[in-house]
């Protein structure tokens, strides 16, 4: 049957528009089945759409089947009665002249005369021209001959039903029956069959061939407009599925869209609430939340502009005083030859414990401020490779006390890159301070490279090391890797924090190897375009084995120790 | 000649010591603890510089710089506890000469006071010639043509310092140690600042500056002579 295709026909034809509204472009055929797929997943409209489309033409082909046939067969039981009334007809009228015409016994002329004056009346009577009859009893020699018109064909009779006519004389017999058709092919047709009774002669079958092309064509039409329907049925309720869907999904995907803004940090979009249904009750509840989630980080903005404030304050009421202190310490201290040896000592313990107290709260304001999140770099483009050759330049002097040797490798980073030089300058400066502290004499190589992302300094040194506990620990506050060390550089215990807090603020990495007995490798790496760190640090962490003959290959290279002195163009 | 120095703190203790510290030195000291008498103080005290603490009670530190500045080319150095860098840029622009942080010590004090206050550099002509600019060295005067341009006497060292060595490029540490007398790394914004400061009074179109240019990654430059 056609109907089976037909009514797959329009699921098909939605899939290609959604596809080709979806993913334009008819060329992406191979994509489709993923397309497809994904549209499946990802779109409610389109999937339910699709179900919809699916169960309303399943029903739909049902429904059209049903009244296909309920309708054929209605349709061909009342041709049928039709057909029957008429042959009974037109059989009668032939019987009753039959019956009353007088004829000669015996007369083969007149019984023709009158078979074919009886042949007219049933052609006129009978609304079928395709007559046929023939003699049961063919004893009688003057009976008149079988005759057929209209092209009646006698196979078209079958033996039972010739038989079943025989038999009796009253009933009617019916058959359907395939007629020839006048484009050579057949069409469906009913045969009717019955006894004409020639007085004297004997009986005769009669039989009516009525074509049924007309009922058939009714029916052909009926089906097609029934499957037409049936198809535009389930197009149109796809259709009504995708509008009505989309006024579920448009407040959703909404809803979607302005959580993702909200989410963005854009607190103050809220959905539009209309009406009173559940999507109203959505919105509002999503509003209600929206609500909720800006006045709690308003709070906590708040609070971290109370605690910003609050350092500030502090800073300036701490360091007023402090000024005053030191001041007058260092007023003191500079008089302290003329003081006793105990008061002198007093003044100098007080004048280093000033200065020292100084640096812990510098250092306590700075990382309460990256805590606050309020520190602001200022970029100026910086040679990474002169920023360090200042550094160890200003540096000299503590490196010479404790006897140590800093040498700088180079490679690269001498191409100016964004960064805060100070805080760059300040993180170099610590790095190299805690080597040469804990250096053990040994010199320190400080290497500076560059790759296409990033620029890179590694400060080595060859002391005591750490174990792997103590440098997973070495970015913490207040932490200390061995408590009973003396200190010899004043330091506060937040340096390697402030310069982790730097290094990130810059979306660059401070990282640290470190051995027990073969010393530490701290690198610090910066991106270059002020982006993130995609790859790998231009200088590797962990030390190449046969570390030593590298640095012995290393020639020392002379640092100049005037820092102000300026440079040649790089 | 003892110098006079204006102590604007509205802290009593830090200004007494600092009036200590600046005796000791040998200046001359007057006080203020007032944002809202500083600039009749200066009027009356009629000093050599003036130490302006940026956190005062009735008007702020800031806003006594700038009216101070709109009368007068006087060296103002600021005393700030605050190291944001907004704060002291602020301070900057408003026409401080330089600033130093709290604490600091005594001997970093008088160092920059005494830089703010040592006489004129001696340059070796009368008259130097920067971009269409005249400047007379010892009549401490710059004129474009016949009009002369009112700068403070940092602005004017700034711009000497550029216009005796036409031929040099200045980097920014370079002036910070020629003009503010720093011998160590110190904020390059301050150089920063007051060329913006200097190239306002000076330049025609300080979007387009003619007179004090920019060699981009290394410093500044006289402009060529007209």
């Amino acid at each position: 049957m056609t109907s089976t295709g037909a009514t797959e026909t329009p699921p098909r034809s939605v899939n290609g528009r959604a596809k080709s509204r979806a993913f334009g472009g008819w060329r992406e055929w191979r994509g489709w089945p993923d397309d497809l797929t994904r549209l499946w997943r990802r779109s409610l409209r389109f999937r339910i759409v699709l179900v919809t489309l699916g169960l309303t033409a399943a029903a739909v082909l049902v429904a059209c089947v049903w009244m296909a046939l309920v309708i054929q067969n209605d349709l061909f039981v009342s041709r049928k009665e039709q057909v029957l009334g008429d042959a009974r007809r037109a059989t009668s009228a032939a019987q009753e002249t039959l019956d009353n015409a007088a004829v000669q016994t015996g007369d083969s002329v007149q019984l023709q005369t009158l078979m074919n004056s009886v042949l007219a009346i049933l052609v006129q009577q009978s609304s079928t021209d395709m007559i046929a009859a023939a003699r049961i009893d063919r004893t009688a020699p003057q009976a008149p001959q079988d005759f057929t018109i209209g092209g009646f064909d006698k196979a078209l009779i079958s033996d039972g039903m010739r038989v079943a006519v025989r038999s009796s004389a009253e009933p009617q017999w019916w058959q359907s029956v395939a007629l020839p058709a006048e484009d050579g092919g057949t069409m469906p047709g009913i045969l009717v069959g019955q006894q004409l009774v020639l007085p004297d002669v004997g009986a005769y079958e009669l039989y009516f061939a009525y074509d049924l092309g007309s009922a058939a064509g009714t029916l052909g039409f009926i089906q097609f407009t029934l499957w037409v329907v049936g198809i535009g049925l389930v197009l149109l309720i796809g259709g009504i599925a995708w509008f009505v869907l989309r006024s579920v999904t448009t407040p959703i995907s909404e809803a979607a869209q302005t959580s993702e803004r909200l989410a963005a940090g854009q607190l103050t979009v809220r959905i539009p609430v209309r009406g009173e249904d559940e999507l109203a009750t959505l919105g509002r509840s999503f509003n209600a939340m929206a609500d909720s989630i800006e006045s709690q980080i308003k709070e906590l903005a708040e609070l971290s502009l109370v605690q910003q404030r609050f350092v500030s304050d502090v800073s300036h009421e701490l360091r007023t005083p402090l000024t005053t202190i030191r001041l007058a310490a260092d007023m003191i201290n500079d008089q302290r030859d003329e003081f006793d040896p105990a008061t002198a000592r007093a003044a100098e313990l007080l004048n280093a414990q000033v200065q020292r107290f100084e640096t812990l709260l510098t250092d306590l304001l700075e990382i309460s401020r990256y805590d606050a999140g309020s520190v602001q770099l200022e970029l100026e483009p910086t040679s990474l490779a002169h920023l360090a050759e200042d550094v160890i330049a200003s540096m000299h002097q503590l490196a010479e006390q404790h006897d140590t040797d800093v040498r700088l490798v180079a490679p690269g980073g001498y191409t100016p890159v964004d960064m805060d030089p100070r805080r760059i300058r300040r993180i170099v400066r610590n790095l190299l301070g805690n080597a040469i502290e804990h250096g053990e004499r040994r010199p320190i190589v400080v290497t500076v490279d560059s790759n296409q992302q990033a620029v890179a300094l590694g400060v080595r040194d060859f002391g005591l090391g750490m174990n792997a506990g103590d440098a997973e620990h070495v970015f913490d506050r207040f932490w200390r890797a061995d408590p009973s060390r003396t200190r010899t550089i004043g330091g506060t215990g937040l340096g390697l924090s402030i310069a982790l807090g730097d290094a990130r603020l810059h979306g660059g990495e401070l990282t640290v190897w470190s051995e027990p007995g073969h010393g530490s490798h701290f690198v610090l790496t910066l991106p270059r375009s002020g982006g993130r760190l995609t790859s790998p640090s231009p200088i590797r962490l962990e030390p190449v084995e046969e570390q030593s003959d590298e640095f012995t290959r290393t020639q020392p290279i002379e640092i100049r120790t005037d820092a102000a002195t300026p440079r040649g163009a790089s | 000649m003892t110098s006079r120095i204006l102590v604007v703190d509205d802290d009593t203790a830090l200004a007494e010591m600092i009036g200590i510290v600046l005796r000791t030195e040998g200046f001359e000291t007057a006080f203020c603890a007032d944002g809202a008498k500083a600039v009749d103080a200066w009027r009356t005290e009629r000093p050599d510089l003036v130490l302006l603490d940026l956190m005062l009670p009735g008007i702020d530190g800031i806003e006594v710089c700038t009216r101070i500045r709109q009368e007068s080319g006087i060296p103002i150095i600021m005393l700030t506890a605050r190291t944001d860098t907004a704060d002291v840029v602020k301070g900057l622009e408003s026409g401080a000469d330089d600033y130093i942080v709290k604490p600091f010590n005594p001997k970093e004090l008088v160092a920059r006071i005494r830089t703010r206050l040592r006489p004129a550099t001696q340059s070796a002509s009368d008259s130097l010639r920067i971009g269409d600019l005249t400047v007379d060295v010892a009549a401490h005067e710059v004129r474009r043509g016949e009009d002369p341009i009112a700068l403070t006497p940092l602005e004017f060292e700034l711009l000497v310092a550029l216009a005796s060595k036409p031929q040099q490029v200045f980097s920014r540490e370079m002036l910070l140690e020629q003009v503010w007398g720093y011998h160590y790394k110190a904020d390059t914004r301050l150089v920063n600042v007051h060329v913006q400061r200097l190239r306002a009074k000076v330049e025609l179109d300080p979007d387009n500056p003619k007179i004090v240019t920019t060699v981009r990654g290394v410093g500044y430059r006289a402009g060529a002579v007209v």
